[in-house]
């Protein structure tokens, strides 16, 4: 029922029923217009959304624009919705899409400028947690790293993202465990390095 | 007792960590195990691979800005203002129809305006090809076809007014960049 996939994708406080509850009512409404419920929509999902964008796109202007980009497609598409199935993979699709064609449109590729051009001061500190992942993610192709963030990031199941990414589901598990290697790699060669 | 290389149990260690290998192929599983208590190189590796998830999703973003959820909101709602220009339009358009009414006077005023703009559109014509004087055409029905092309104009100028409202407007892009 698309009600309990919906309070998936719109983690709230409160029991789990009344979570279900006023999440899927949420999507209902704002599927008929109601632009307050697409409100609330937005501000429960605009963290993960935003994380999804920026570890995407390691600039936070530019996760900023994707994201918004990602939640102006919610509401054009939300007649499109179909409310007997689930909503987080729908969602994840549009989002996966969205971000696909985003990095077309955008010039340079991101992985060059964080090659060429460093982050900023105050983004290295957003990020400084685990700087050495972020940076292997960073190298990574972003046709490995999009299902890395939709499986561990945005915590998707492998079936979801294979079908967020028009993949079967053997394909995708293919892409994860190559991306997951190249990961794994850059860590350790990372770390035979030494700290930066 | 099956031997790996590093580069073989390295190839083989998702499988090995997802618990796959040892469901498809419990001797190669159990190689790749035997493998790892042996290599330190390989143990190392298998230590980044079994620790990547955990760390993916502990992985830490900056908090969204506190203008994302209204910019979002900018961009697809409809703003008082255009509508109350889109309303506003009603009064001329309605102004205009009503004078359009008064003039044609149901058919017979229908009939009167169509065989005018003919007999108008005729001797213009005529005065194109040059065999004959500029026609003398009623002030009232220059009055009435620049009233009929203000009407048009402003229809359509409406129209795409509406037309806007109903589609959201494309998101702010870059109006949160930082200076």
């Amino acid at each position: 029922m698309h009600a309990q996939a919906a309070a998936e994708a719109l983690p709230v406080t409160g029991t789990p029923d009344a979570r279900a509850l006023a999440a899927g009512q949420l999507i209902r409404q704002a599927t008929g217009g109601d632009l307050a419920a697409f409100e609330e929509v937005v501000r429960r999902m605009q963290r993960r959304v935003y994380g999804f964008a920026y570890q995407h796109l390691r600039d936070l202007d530019e996760a900023h624009d994707l994201t918004q980009e990602i939640f102006v497609k919610l509401y054009r598409n939300l007649a499109r919705y179909d409310a007997d199935r689930p909503f987080e993979p729908w969602f994840w699709k549009l989002a996966a899409n969205t971000t696909i064609n985003y990095r077309r449109k955008r010039v340079p590729m991101p992985t060059d400028q964080s090659a060429d051009h460093p982050l900023s001061g105050d983004d290295a500190a957003r990020s400084a947690h685990d700087p050495v992942l972020v940076d292997a993610l960073a190298q990574l192709d972003p046709a490995y790293r999009l299902p890395i963030l939709l499986h561990y990031y945005a915590d998707l199941p492998l079936a979801q993202v294979a079908q967020s990414l028009n993949l079967s589901v053997p394909a995708t598990k293919s892409r994860l465990h190559r991306a997951r290697a190249l990961l794994r790699n850059s860590l350790a060669e990372a770390e035979e390095a030494g700290p930066k | 007792m099956t031997t790996l290389t590093c580069a073989r149990a390295r190839v083989l260690l998702e499988g090995y960590v997802d618990g796959d290998l040892a469901l498809t192929d419990p001797d190669t599983a159990k190689a790749v195990r035997d493998h790892l208590t042996t290599c330190a190189d390989c143990r190392r590796q298998h230590e980044q691979a079994v620790s990547l998830p955990f760390r993916m999703k502990a992985l830490r973003s900056p908090a969204p800005p506190e203008s994302l959820v209204a910019g979002v909101m900018s961009s697809i709602a409809p703003t008082p203002q255009g509508l109350r220009r889109a309303w506003g339009l009603l009064v001329p358009e309605a102004l205009l129809g009503a004078f359009i009414l008064w003039y044609l006077s149901g058919v017979d005023g229908l009939t009167a305006l169509a065989s005018g703009a003919w007999s108008d559109l005729q001797g213009l014509a005529v005065w194109g090809s040059g065999s004959a004087p500029l026609p003398n055409i009623p002030a009232v029905d220059l009055l009435l076809l620049a009233a009929f092309i203000a009407l048009t104009s402003l229809a359509a100028y409406h129209l795409s007014v509406l037309a806007r409202l109903d589609q959201p407007a494309p998101p702010h892009i870059r109006e949160h960049r930082r200076a």
